[in-house]
């Protein structure tokens, strides 16, 4: 295993390259078609030129023979319709691989983020898994249609171009041969050159956009605090160095079109007067000549066009890399096979559980607690005191390192996710709703339930009244990340949609801000309407819900480090206490 | 585009002097296909090889010139595109620094970092390649016209009729395929939108078990994104093709009526030969011209969302009142009446305050969250302004104050309020660029900030990363007091900004703020009661609306509210 991520490590582009081909390997039929129409479009793209000059041949000052012309250009015009033809049969079929590779790119992609394990999830940017399914991806779509269209088509053309050559004049040939190279050699030399100009550009546009991050991003510090002045004196500092060093960058990479240019016209003149001296010499046509010379133009490109084409490619296998790394990511371990957990009343138990998430700082360790049917456990603690941890293990979006966590009496890695996350119901205080109707999002937990018992559940958690003065009522469209909608709004949205289900188990957490005093209030009810008679764990804020607790956990740092009834922690005389007189209760 | 064509000034040579040059450089190359022409008709026949020779020098000779005419070009091009785009950048940066909160609000910020960033960087590559390619393919185009009509206004006919076929061709498919990739865009989007959707909605989806649901959900948009993605791509994929058969059929006639005109002595074979040259180039410009106007189009695109936000005007007007003729106001704050509605919200966000705050007086204000307390202390340093009624500081109305004065004197200390990237004294010179190291350490110990500083062996020059993120949230907000505090200001404003001091240092902060030699009005906003109680005056909000104003001991007789809320934080200690 270690050996084989080794050789991994060592020649990753092949690698990524043989991953593509899994990939593509379905659509080989279609690939070998498009090589084929590639080869095919360029001969008769390179035989058109040689009817021309066999038709101009025929064109002389002492005579011309019209009949032996015109048949001559009836050719070229076929040919040249047919070549036509075949190019876009080419592209259509080249677009159809790629894009539908990349359709089943994403496929997959998206496919493994709904089976990755939520430690992945947590642990990446979700900035950066996004950017891997769609501009990655896109941009491997954009390297793998140039390559197709250009990368065969430029080959071909090359061998075509030099064999035709060859056919008119070896000499001729020759010189096109030697000289071409000579604007691959100077593009690259250029290329090296204002490579470390370039490094430079991308440097100080990095610290430029640092600065706009920081200067934008706190634009109301700036403006209480009177910096704008400063702000724009550091600005134009970094924006006339980058104005200097982009004007270089531009004009020297900019150099490189016109002397490759220039090389070809030189390549150009030599050939011409090659081919002229070789007409005058009688060994080739004048028709030959013009020939020779348009292909001296055509021979040339493609190797411009190649080396344009290979960095783009060497991007796509990059991007190609990135999303291998995200479609090969270790997925959750299967639950299939695994028993469904049945007939729950809510006895919840956790014996000797310890877990971190990284192994050297231990978070929760040999932690145990009996939870019966019907119980309210209260969780509370300061801000970003690890509250997030307990729900992570009991709706088993993290494994315990340790321990075991029972319902029923079955450890919930003995049965399968679903069984065990359908008989909780969650309200976290990130409300997520997905975008659709808000009939979408409350039946979410239950799609085949009626809009009767819908509405019933709306109206237990006092969101009917609201979404009916919704311009389209239980129709009304969601915006992106619940757009429109209020903080409170939202929050009575996610309890209905748990409302509808009605799990035997909850999880919830108050929310503690961005909430009016009457939205509040109604949050609140619901809450008690959704809890009576369910086991529920609730990460509570207020002082009425922690009072009615059964049992309260208290956290600090991650780790548990009190438990017992109100009155016995107030005894105590410890966190809790120090924590009750400061923060909770309002 | 137009607004933004005055940041050329200072580059108007070069804009000018870049698209001349390259069309000298045109005009070489069109020169190429009658110096052959000459070979072939003068050079052959007659076996004259000095001739020949010679004219394949000229051939180099034009090439030469040609590069040169085109590096100056370029370098007029770069110096004029990038020269452009950075004034534009900072006339941008200067304008959005320019705007007041409300704007700021409205905008939100994420979209004005990529309008200085992505944004103009497209601009900067579409004003590059119009300066550079824009005027060559038309010329070049329309010069082998010219050139073939020189040489045979008959043959040249053919040329009139094959260009506009190309052009309708080349732009017909060109804007036909524009809102077929809008709607491909779109497509991408809702991809996007899901996948996005399904990392930060994990948690959810997996609790409610809509795996598949999202799945098929998600591949159904993927599919209908690669069929609209196909379907352009066969539609713009018959571009090249068809100019090539148009080219070639052209080309086709062009030979045919050569030959006619050449047995009957009109035109020559070399002219033949040279009208095929030009009729070869013209399809290669014209191709070249449709990508470049591809690129021209997102440019100008980009150009239109860099406008949008200059023509975005600062919604308030600074006065001219800097606070040097002292007046002798009594009081340092005072609201009148004021009620304030954010802009584009449904109700008022404070209704009909009125409060006189005396000089050094200090002020706590409470209320739970969103009764209106950060609202009401925006509108002092005029943030905001008021719906209705006046907000005055130092007897002079808030419109009537210049702007940076005003905020010279009031010293706010935002909620969640962040550091920058930076060193210490950096980020509490921020406050007062001209304070000393001994000014800077007298407002970090005011501020119970010092161990902070001890902490760190490299004390003030200590570097903070962006938004602080090397220190814990006490320690940022006790340098952002710091910050405010070495202002000296006449007026300090605490925005909930204690709230992760522990009790003995939120209240030994309070003690050295009530010390201070020159006696600031404070204003304290917080939701602890223990916060604010030992203040001059408490006011407490409600939805808004003062419920009431007076000492702590006066309220907990006379204000309901206050009296719970005083029950439930502090009688059980």
């Amino acid at each position: 295993m270690s050996n084989n991520s080794k050789v991994q490590s060592n020649q990753p582009a092949s690698h990524t390259l043989k991953k593509l081909w899994t990939f593509l390997k379905k659509y080989r039929v279609l690939l070998i078609l498009s090589i084929l129409l590639a080869a095919v479009s360029v001969v008769l793209t390179l035989y058109v030129p040689i009817l021309f000059g066999d038709a101009i041949d025929y064109i002389t000052e002492n005579g011309v023979d019209l009949q032996m012309v015109v048949s001559f250009l009836v050719r070229a015009a076929i040919i040249a319709v047919i070549a036509a033809l075949l190019q876009w049969l080419m592209n259509v079929i080249n677009n159809r691989i790629t894009y539908e590779t990349v359709r089943d790119l994403r496929e997959k992609a998206f496919l493994k983020i709904e089976n990755l394990p939520l430690k992945y999830i947590d642990s990446h940017p979700h900035g950066d898994l996004v950017s891997r399914v769609i501009s990655d991806v896109d941009q491997l779509a954009d390297g793998l249609l140039l390559g197709f269209s250009q990368f065969f088509t430029g080959i071909a053309t090359i061998i075509c171009t030099l064999l035709f050559m060859l056919s008119i004049s070896w000499k001729i040939t020759l010189i096109a041969v030697v000289l071409t190279p000579m604007s691959l050699f100077v593009a690259k030399f250029l290329a090296q050159s204002t490579y470390n100009l370039f490094k430079k550009q991308s440097e100080i546009r990095g610290a430029q956009t640092a600065l706009i991050d920081e200067m934008v991003g706190g634009a109301k510090t700036v403006k209480a605090y009177n910096y704008t002045d400063r702000s724009h004196d550091r600005f134009k500092k970094i924006n006339d160095d980058l104005t200097e060093t982009s004007s270089k960058a531009i004009f020297y990479s900019s150099l490189v079109n016109p002397s490759t240019r220039f090389v070809n016209a030189v390549v150009y003149a030599a050939v011409g007067l090659a081919g002229a001296l070789s007409v005058v010499a009688g060994t080739v046509t004048v028709g030959g000549l013009t020939c020779i010379l348009s292909y001296a133009n055509q021979y040339t490109k493609p190797f411009n066009e190649i080396s344009g084409v290979i960095t783009e490619l060497q991007n796509a296998i990059a991007c190609a890399a990135r999303i291998f790394e995200l479609i090969e990511a270790e997925p959750q371990p299967s639950d299939e096979g695994l028993p469904e957990l049945s007939e729950v009343k809510g006895n919840i138990e956790l014996k000797d559980v310890s877990f971190s998430y990284s192994p050297d700082t231990s978070l929760i360790e040999n932690f145990n607690l009996n939870v019966k049917a019907g119980q309210r456990i209260a969780i509370v603690g300061p801000t970003g005191c690890g509250k997030t941890t307990l729900i992570n293990l009991l709706m088993r979006f993290y494994d315990v390192d340790g321990g075991s966590i029972s319902v029923e009496g079955n450890d919930i890695r003995d049965i399968t996710r679903h069984s065990l996350r359908e008989n909780y119901g969650m309200v976290l205080q990130d409300t997520w709703l997905k975008s659709g109707t808000i009939r979408d999002n409350l039946k979410i937990g239950k799609p085949d339930s009626s809009d009767e018992e819908m509405i019933a559940a709306a109206k237990t958690t006092h969101a009917d009244s609201f979404i009916r003065r919704l311009p389209q009522g239980y129709d009304t469209p969601i915006g992106e990340e619940g757009g429109n909608l209020s903080a409170g709004q939202k929050q009575l949205l996610c309890i209905t949609r748990v409302m509808l289900t009605k799990p035997p188990m909850l999880i919830l957490d108050e929310a503690t801000s961005s909430i009016d005093t009457k939205t509040e209030f109604r949050v609140q009810r619901s809450f008690e309407k959704l809890m009576q008679g369910k086991t529920t764990f609730i990460v509570a804020h207020r002082l009425s819900t922690i009072m009615s607790a059964d049992l309260i956990l208290v956290m600090k740092d991650g780790h548990i480090i009190e438990q017992g009834k109100h009155e016995e922690l107030l005894a105590k005389h410890g966190f809790y206490y120090e924590l009750y007189n400061s923060q909770f209760a309002h | 585009m137009r607004k933004l064509l005055k940041y050329f000034k200072g580059y108007r040579l070069q804009a000018v002097c870049a698209p001349l040059f390259k069309i000298i450089e045109v005009i070489f190359e069109l020169m190429v296909p009658l110096v052959v022409a000459d070979i072939i008709d003068v050079g052959i026949p007659a076996g004259d090889k000095p001739y020949i020779y010679r004219m394949c020098g000229i051939l180099v000779l034009f090439g030469a010139c040609g590069l040169a005419s085109t590096l100056t070009a370029q370098y007029f091009s770069a110096k004029a595109s990038v020269g452009f785009t950075g004034a534009v950048r900072q006339a941008l940066f200067d304008h959005i620094q320019s705007l007041s909160f409300t704007e700021i609000d409205k905008l939100g910020t994420s979209t004005l970092i990529t309008r200085l960033t992505s944004d103009l960087n497209q601009i900067q590559t579409g004003v590059n390649l119009t300066l550079r390619l824009l005027m060559r393919s038309p010329v070049v185009v329309i010069g082998a016209t010219v050139m073939a009509f020189r040489i045979d206004a008959q043959a040249a006919l053919i040329f009139v009729a094959v260009i506009p076929i190309l052009s309708v061709v080349v732009f017909g498919i060109m804007l036909g395929t524009i809102p077929l990739y809008t709607a491909v865009q779109k497509k991408l989007d809702a991809v996007l939108l899901r996948t996005k959707e399904n990392l930060t909605g994990a948690r959810v989806v997996r609790a409610f078990c809509m795996e598949e649901e999202e799945t098929e959900d998600f591949n159904e948009k993927n599919n209908s994104l690669a069929k609209a993605q196909k379907f352009v791509g066969r539609i713009s994929s018959v571009m090249n093709p068809m100019t090539y058969a148009i080219v070639n059929i052209g080309i086709v006639v062009l030979i045919y009526t050569g030959a006619v005109k050449v047995s009957t002595g009109v035109l020559t074979q070399g002219l033949v030969i040279a009208l095929y040259n030009y009729m070869s180039q013209i399809l290669v410009e014209l191709v070249k011209l449709a990508n470049l106007i591809i690129s021209v189009t997102k440019s100008l695109a980009c150009a239109r969302r860099v406008e949008e936000v200059f023509e975005i005007q600062p919604s308030m007007e600074s006065g001219s009142y800097t606070g040097e003729k002292s007046s002798d106001s009594e009081y340092a704050v005072e609201l009148s009446d004021v009620s304030f509605r954010y802009s584009g919200a449904a109700a008022d966000s404070l209704e009909n305050i009125n409060i006189k705050v005396k000089n050094g007086e200090k002020i706590g204000i409470i209320g739970s969250t969103g009764s209106g307390k950060t609202t009401l202390v925006s509108l002092v340093p005029r943030f905001y302004d008021a719906t209705e009624g006046y907000v005055k500081v130092g007897g002079v109305d808030v419109r009537d104050w210049d702007e940076e004065a005003l905020r010279d004197n009031v010293a706010v200390v935002m909620q969640r309020s962040s550091l920058f990237s930076g060193t210490i004294r950096d980020n509490i010179k921020f406050g007062n660029e001209n304070a000393t190291d001994d000014e800077i350490m007298e407002a970090i110990g005011e501020a119970q900030a010092e161990n902070v500083v001890e902490a760190k062996p490299e004390g003030l020059d200590s570097m903070i990363e962006q938004g602080g993120k090397n220190l814990s949230g006490g320690q940022i907000q006790r340098l952002t007091i710091a910050r405010a505090l070495v202002k000296k200001p006449k007026v300090l404003i605490l925005d909930d900004s204690s709230s992760a001091l522990d009790f003995a240092t939120d209240a030994a902060l309070r003690k050295s703020i009530s010390n201070l030699d020159y006696h600031p009005t404070v204003l304290t906003v917080s939701q602890r009661v223990s916060t604010v109680m030992h203040s001059d005056r408490v006011l407490m909000l409600e939805d808004g609306v003062a419920v009431g104003l007076g000492t702590h001991e006066e309220l907990l007789e006379s204000c309901p509210e206050y009296l719970e809320l005083y029950q439930s934080q502090i009688k059980n200690s």
